[in-house]
């Protein structure tokens, strides 16, 4: 009888739950999409009256990770324009995606199309069929076109650059007496702002000023090397640069503001992120990712942003390191029809505005497309708006091996918890990237940034 | 008094490893009914101190639940039941009949479960590749079909059975296929209940095999789906939380069904026959 009852309690929770689980897939109304009839787009141009597969049924499939909802927008606009073609989405989870998508393009179950993220570059190029688009018409919408060119061919290439910025808790702000006109200019305003912002209870550290904890690798060892003009990697595009004296002056730096300025601690939470999604940390260095999971997570929390400082106040060879996010892959070993639509629907994403926009604000990164950097609804977003002035001012290295943040993260690591002094740990993360890199087909292309003659190291 | 001190103090540490064992679990449930910024939250309550069930209701927010639910059932039951009938008609092959090999074949069924599932899963891919299995239930039903572990469990079991009554039924007439059916099969049902509960646990929750074999969103299972929620930058713990808590429930079925002969099948199993 108690088994019985508790099997019907089983059931009903199940029944109750897969009720609740049936209501509203994915919570987005069918909106009536407007089908374009005119040419659109800036250089690359896309009309909409030609034709794709002379008008005959072709399917195709579509593999990314992340939302449904903006990848099915950009699917419905496009089918509009096309009823003979159909997009198939398949929703990935990132991680497992890079196991998956390799093995399936490798034979010819593979997606026409596919999301790319440019850390596996090395995985994925040899199953990707170069863009139609024209090198020139990229380069003229397009903002770091030149860093993708393999071979006088493009593959893929960024819609938009995520880099990190400085988010502020507004009442903490407030309440430690600070306004706007004390946003920091310089490191050291910056570290003179934290202390104001620290809280202690004798020495119990109860509210952080600055926290980078996990993250200081990202978010400061690879990007303010750029502000003391040192590149991270050597003129040969191969050899790293992480021990150079630039990189140890970062270093010193992060370790100064915790042990002698006080402004934070290592053991002050696991990760500066939570720390300060929690309320206990007044302000963190992060990507643009974390303008959404502000946004979706931390709810309560009333933040600020503004730009990154620098070490002098003045225009730096580069602010910070940013990253690509790349637009899709196309199967090179997909059928003939589905490549051309591929193609076609790569050239209908990179010309149509209303896509690129929904794209960039859905990453919170700043857009690649040249057009859109003074549009208001990209300056709409805090995180993206104190980008705009000093965007050319950001440079990407290329795809790095995933050795060189690992690297770095453990040299921060030994030399805040296991006592190394910084020049060991420098010169055993170089030697081991450079280890590491042995066989890797990496080149930075940090030569091309448009300010590469500026570089002091 | 001696014994009833000793049975007090082994109770608690059993206890104790019980709420250890419980504990997250308890968590998960709870917290699938908190929103995402009381579960990260730094002072953490095991009850919500904002209930919602708003979770359970977005739970569809990243894929058709009730479908993959659906799969996801059909897939495992298919597997358990096969499973089950090979483990079964293996066992009593292998424990029953005397023939040239059998030790060296059990042998060979025992290093099945000692290689490592990583290791023949780009083969196992290859090959479903060249089948043309790729985004079929094939690929996740086929090569399921016998179970190491389970022939392993049922050759023990079923060695445990009189040779006597085997005899008498064929003195009376029966072939051997009437003597594993009539016979073999119901004296089996503590082991084959062990195997059902086992086999529905690994398939129910089996989930890089069917991420990579099956594409098509409206075929995908369950456990695939689950792991939609953890995203590049983030998770949404609560909707994760509702999702799991649901999707247990027919394991705990499973298992409350099947408890008794479980636990007779695991002590008859490990018995040497």
């Amino acid at each position: 009888m108690k088994k019985k009852l508790t099997a019907l309690a089983l059931s009903a929770a199940l029944t109750a739950g897969m009720l609740a689980g049936c209501g509203g897939q994915n919570g987005a109304e069918q909106t009536a999409v407007e089908v374009p009839t005119e040419p659109f787009g800036d250089t690359i141009k896309y009309d909409p009256s030609v034709e794709i597969n002379n008008g005959e049924p072709v399917s195709l499939d579509l593999w990314e990770w992340g939302s449904d909802d903006l990848f099915q927008q950009i699917i419905d606009g496009y089918q509009a324009i096309h009823p003979n073609v159909t997009i198939n989405l398949v929703n990935n989870p990132w991680e497992d995606y890079w196991t998956k998508l390799p093995l399936a393009l490798d034979g010819e179950d593979g997606p026409a199309l596919f999301n790319v993220h440019n850390s596996y570059h090395e995985n994925l190029i040899n199953y990707m069929a170069p863009l139609d688009i024209p090198l020139e018409d990229l380069e003229a919408d397009f903002t770091g076109v030149g860093a993708h060119v393999i071979d006088g061919k493009v593959y893929y290439i960024d819609y938009g650059m995520m880099t990190g910025t400085v988010y502020y808790n507004k009442a903490m702000w407030e309440a430690a007496g600070l306004t706007e006109a004390d946003i920091p200019k310089t490191w050291d305003e910056m570290i003179e702002v934290a202390k104001k912002l620290t809280i202690k209870d004798g020495d119990t550290l109860i509210q952080a000023g600055l926290n980078f904890n996990d993250d200081f690798h990202q978010n400061y060892l690879l990007g303010l090397n750029y502000q003391l003009g040192a590149n991270l990697f050597q003129e040969d595009g191969k050899t790293p640069n992480v021990n150079s004296p630039e990189m140890q002056q970062v270093m010193q730096m992060l370790v100064d503001m915790y042990e002698k300025d006080g402004i934070g601690s290592k053991d002050f939470g696991e990760k500066g992120s939570d720390s300060f999604g929690q309320g206990q940390s007044a302000m963190v260095v992060q990507w643009g990712h974390y303008y959404n999971t502000l946004k979706t997570t931390w709810t309560d929390i009333d933040f600020g942003v503004f730009e990154i400082p620098t070490f002098d106040g003045e225009t730096p060879y580069a602010y910070n390191r940013y990253n690509g996010e790349s637009t899709f892959g196309i199967n090179k070993n997909a059928p003939a029809d589905q490549q051309a639509v591929a193609q076609d629907f790569v050239k209908y994403f990179l010309a149509n505005d209303d896509a690129q926009i929904a794209f960039n604000l859905a990453m919170s990164i700043f857009p690649a497309k040249k057009s859109l950097a003074d549009n208001e609804e990209i300056l709409a977003n805090p995180s993206l708006a104190v980008l705009a002035e000093h965007i050319d001012r950001y440079i990407w290295p290329g795809p790095m091996p995933a050795t060189v943040e690992t690297s770095l993260k453990k040299a921060g690591q030994d030399v805040f918890f296991n006592g190394v002094d910084i020049q060991t740990a420098l010169d055993e993360a170089q030697a081991n990237i450079i280890k590491d890199m042995e066989n890797s087909t990496f080149t930075s292309v940090e030569n091309l940034y448009a300010y590469a003659s500026e570089k002091k190291a | 008094m001696r014994k009833k001190i000793s049975s007090v103090i082994l109770n608690i540490v059993l206890l104790l490893m019980g709420v250890v064992t419980v504990y997250p679990f308890v968590w998960m449930l709870s917290s699938s009914f908190k929103k995402n910024n009381e579960i990260m939250a730094l002072q953490q309550h095991l009850l919500p101190q904002l209930f919602t069930v708003q979770n359970y209701i977005n739970m569809n927010s990243r894929f058709n639940f009730m479908r993959f639910f659906a799969n996801s059932l059909f897939v495992t039951i298919a597997i358990t039941v096969v499973v089950i009938y090979t483990s079964t008609i293996c066992g009593f092959v292998l424990s029953k009949y005397r023939f040239k090999g059998r030790e060296v074949l059990f042998g060979f069924i025992l290093s099945t479960m000692m290689i490592p599932w990583c290791v023949t899963i780009i083969p196992k891919y290859s090959m479903i590749q060249a089948f043309g299995w790729i985004d079929s239930y094939s690929a996740l039903i086929v090569p399921a079909m016998f179970s190491g572990f389970g022939i392993f469990m049922m050759k023990q079991h079923i060695a445990t059975m009189p040779d006597e009554i085997l005899e008498a039924a064929r003195i009376d007439g029966a072939n051997e296929f009437s003597i594993f059916h009539q016979i073999v099969f119901p004296m089996a049902k503590n082991g084959i209940s062990s195997i059902a509960i086992f086999q529905f646990l690994w398939a129910w929750e089996d989930y890089l095999w069917p991420y990579l074999v099956i594409n098509t969103k409206e075929k995908q299972l369950l456990s695939v789906g689950l792991k939609m929620f953890n995203g590049q930058y983030s998770t949404d713990y609560g909707a994760l939380f509702a999702a799991t808590a649901v999707s247990i429930i027919p394991v705990l079925l499973i298992y409350l069904f099947f408890q008794r002969q479980f636990i007779a099948g695991i002590a008859s199993s490990a018995v040497k026959g």
